[in-house]
């Protein structure tokens, strides 16, 4: 395989690929490369942060809780689970530097970025990351069925609110509009019939999946011109039936995976083989390994995502952030939470990451997390902040990201490699002539420092 | 021509010997399409209590609905018959007597939301409830008529999605000399300095450098603009007088800059509302009063138009943490010295007609106003900016 081409493929699959590896994988095919990279992602490791101390409160009803704690008690009951979501938001981006199942994680990135969903209850968004983790590569009627039930999922989209009585609409369009069809391939009397078929469907304190039957409405239903006494799961296979359905999924992988510009043969192409079986790692086989893929205007024109930008840097220098909240203050000054999107849409990714503030931000952030430079910007305040939390932030001018870098990683690798060598290593997308004669003249005193200059240029935003 | 139009094209001409020429096209493209005037956008973010901000004083069923958090008629500030201001609110009644303040009531959409960030989404894109836009209405005001980032300033250090387009967004800052001097290290100025314009037909990557090119022209025009003129007046020592400050030396300076936007939080008051919420009203009130006096001071107020709004109203009964809880439709205010309408635009809010989360039901759809501002106060078509087409009101 070229070097270029395996390149193209770990910054897709993965978040880059390190020099050392690269050089073991040239002598291999393609089809080798990539079948080791789908046998490396079939085990799945659940994310977990420690809940110990709130499993108690998890199982105990409210009455129960208002007996033991006093409103005060509970309040901080709850923000102890507020701060877990920040854990797991770091574990995760901790795990998406890891160098096992590395497909799986960024199949499991991608998906959290189709099925959106947001919950402060820690319990319930823990297990529907590993929901979203355990279905990743697999059968994706099982992935869709998986996210209706899931107790965060139906908190989000109010389907625990969708009685037989007054049906609730929001999860049914949802599921339709931004999960499986796309605007304009149903009509609004599919979203009224589909929406009864979902009544009824809650969930237990322990995260469990239950059907209210007094609640469920088990009369006849009318979608896409069939007739019967549906229930959500035969809507979803109604859905799936739907070539649609495999062309909408099929856009997203297309613009994630290859190109964010669509070429319309080539996703015809994914839709037909998606829609054969909606195997998800078969699609993905097929992308990886079509000559298509490695079409050089296909390679390095992605802007990469926050995370991709993040974890790419640390994949090159493994960095630990002394101060988690750092961490989250990054991600907030790029656009781009983990666990927090914006709604349900999700983020729009590509051009959208950019803007004026956001893109001098990111061509910063190598020095900040890496050269010690000094930040002078604040992050915004949150709606439920008071005004002096909400402006507290502004106070404290002039600081540093504080990091433990692994260097040594670095050097063990890079130190003897040319400056050629290890431009092509970083730098994934063609080089502006002009940029790359800057490169060219630049007094380069070590492989550290060219590392990190290397990182802030335009053309490290590609992948 | 004015001295001070003079000093500010010859800066700017100045400073074009060191920009290679496809920045100077980038420049160049606003200088017709502006005219003066502004406009000032003020969120009062967390959801303000509009209904203990301008109190229906003569109303039964809110005194009912508040037993500890309703405002008694002797703590107001009475200005009809049946409506009175919050007392911390004095600065505000010195503008309204003036007649230079409109209210309007009840403004929301259909089928409201109550989640800040779902709520704040739709007042930025103007979409409808159940609509997704990855675009502001500003940022497409200032992608189709502005043209450079800096036709839209946030007065932050990150960029909302208000002020952004698909192709062109808006600017953040918070302070123009720490803007200047991130799109000035070192590192960047010399990357720049040897660009010609060879990328620009690239696509993504061309994204990139244009966006770079963009941000460092702006942050040096708002930069060299804006120091021009410094402000004298005494400004409420708190972040957000800071903010109005800092975006009265940009329009006092004669930055071409149309539209600005300001968030102020702390409004989510769920709970104790009843000192935070008088603490944030003053703040609010007071520094407007100075910001409205320092445009005064320069003539600018005449061409500028101040909008406030919240991205929800709160629930007309109290909770049980003598707070209140997300509710929907809400009062806007809009500040100027042209105004059509002075004081109060329409009727207050009917409490015996509440819809089924016992919230106030609008009767101006937020986007009415919009609409109003583009047509009569910026002079475009609103129909371009806003997928839908809505009556204008007279409030201008």
């Amino acid at each position: 395989m070229k070097q270029k081409h395996i390149q193209h493929l770990f910054w897709r699959a993965s978040f880059g690929i390190n020099y050392n590896e690269l050089n073991k994988l040239e002598t291999k095919s393609t089809s080798k490369v990539v079948k080791e990279l789908f046998k490396d992602s079939k085990t799945i490791n659940t994310l977990k942060v420690n809940l110990d101390e709130l499993l108690d409160v998890k199982l105990k009803s409210k009455k129960e809780l208002k007996e033991i704690y006093s409103a005060k008690e509970l309040q901080k009951l709850r923000n102890k689970s507020r701060k877990k979501v920040r854990e797991l938001n770091y574990a995760w981006i901790d795990r998406l530097s890891e160098n096992k199942s590395v497909l799986r994680e960024k199949m499991t990135l991608f998906w959290a970025n189709v099925f959106v969903c947001r919950d402060n209850d820690i319990f319930f968004i823990q297990q529907y990351n590993n929901v979203l983790r355990q279905h990743a590569l697999g059968d994706f009627r099982a992935f869709v069925k998986a996210i209706a039930m899931e107790p965060s999922m139906s908190k989000y989209l109010n389907n625990r609110q969708n009685v037989k009585r007054k049906p609730n609409e929001n999860f049914a369009r949802e599921l339709m509009e931004l999960f499986t069809l796309g605007i304009g391939n149903y009509t609004e009397q599919d979203i009224k019939e589909s929406a009864r078929a979902f009544t009824g469907w809650s969930f237990k304190r322990n995260g469990a999946f239950f059907l209210r039957k007094k609640h469920h409405d088990y009369n006849q239903k009318t979608f896409f011109g069939k007739t019967g006494n549906f229930n959500g799961d035969e809507i979803i296979d109604i859905i799936l039936d739907q070539k649609q359905c495999a062309r909408f999924i099929c856009s997203k992988i297309y613009q994630y995976f290859v190109n964010p510009r669509i070429n319309k043969s080539r996703l015809e192409e994914i839709t037909t083989v998606f829609y054969k079986d909606y195997n998800i790692s078969n699609v993905m086989q097929y992308i990886f390994t079509s000559k298509w893929f490695y079409d050089d205007e296909n390679i390095g024109v992605k802007i990469k995502s926050p995370i991709e930008l993040l974890v790419g840097i640390n994949k090159t220098v493994p960095v630990k952030f002394n101060k988690k909240r750092q961490l989250n203050y990054l991600q907030k000054m790029m656009g781009q939470q983990l666990l927090y999107p914006e709604n349900v849409a999700g983020w729009k990714g590509g051009k959208s990451w950019i803007d004026s503030n956001t893109l001098m931000f990111r061509m910063k952030l190598a020095s900040l997390i890496l050269n010690n430079a000094i930040i002078n910007l604040e992050e915004k305040g949150d709606f439920e902040d008071t005004f002096e939390m909400y402006y507290k932030k502004a106070k404290k001018r002039n600081r540093f990201i504080k990091t433990t870098k692994n260097w040594e990683y670095f050097d063990a690798i890079y130190s003897n490699i040319s400056s050629k060598e290890l431009t092509e290593t970083i730098v994934v997308s063609k080089l502006d002539k002009d940029t790359e004669n800057f490169l060219n003249n630049l007094d380069i005193t070590s492989n550290r420092d060219f590392c990190v200059q290397l990182m802030s240029i335009p053309e490290y935003q590609l992948c | 021509m004015k001295r001070r139009d003079f000093l500010k094209q010859s800066t700017l001409a100045s400073s074009l010997f060191f920009v290679p020429n496809f920045v100077k096209a980038f420049e160049n493209v606003t200088k017709n399409t502006f005219q003066h005037k502004k406009l000032v956008i003020i969120q009062l973010a967390g959801g303000n209590d509009g209904l203990n901000t301008i109190i229906p004083y003569t109303n039964d069923i809110y005194y009912k609905s508040r037993p500890q958090l309703s405002i008694k008629k002797n703590k107001l500030i009475k200005v009809t018959d049946e409506l009175g201001f919050h007392q911390s609110l004095s600065p505000l009644k010195n503008l309204y007597d003036q007649g230079y303040l409109s209210i309007i009531n009840n403004v929301g959409y259909p089928n409201p939301n109550r989640s800040h960030f779902r709520s704040t989404d739709i007042w930025q894109t103007a979409s409808d409830a159940n609509e997704y836009m990855s675009s502001g209405w500003v940022g497409r005001y200032i992608e189709k008529y502005g043209k450079n980032p800096y036709s839209g300033i946030e007065l932050d250090d990150s960029l909302s999605l208000i002020m952004k387009g698909e192709n062109i967004n808006g600017i953040a800052t918070k302070n123009p000399n720490v803007l200047f001097a991130n799109t000035n290290t070192p590192f960047f100025g010399k990357l720049l300095n040897k660009q010609t314009d060879e990328h620009l037909s690239e696509h993504n990557l061309g994204y990139l450098y244009k966006t770079m090119i963009e941000a460092k022209s702006s942050a040096k025009y708002i930069y060299q603009t804006s120091k021009t003129y410094k402000s004298k007046l005494e400004y409420p020592k708190n972040p957000f007088g800071g903010q109005l400050k800092t975006t009265a030396e940009f329009i006092n300076s004669n930055l071409e800059s149309k539209v600005y936007y300001v968030s102020m939080g702390g409004f989510d008051t769920h709970a104790n509302q009843v000192n935070r919420q008088s603490n944030l009203l003053k703040t609010y009130s007071e520094s407007i009063e100075v910001f409205v006096n320092d445009l005064k001071k320069n003539d600018t107020f005449k061409d500028t138009l101040i909008l406030t709004f919240s991205e929800f109203g709160r629930r007309v009964q109290q909770n049980a943490a003598a707070g209140t809880d997300h509710g929907a439709a809400n009062n806007v205010f809009l500040i100027g010295e042209n105004l059509n309408k002075k004081g109060f635009y329409n009727d207050a809010p009917n409490l015996m007609n509440l819809d089924q989360n016992k919230d106030i039901i609008h009767t101006v759809d937020f986007r009415e106003i919009y609409a109003t501002i583009l047509d009569k106060w910026l002079e475009v078509d609103h129909h371009s900016i806003i997928s839908k087409k809505f009556s204008t009101l007279n409030f201008i």
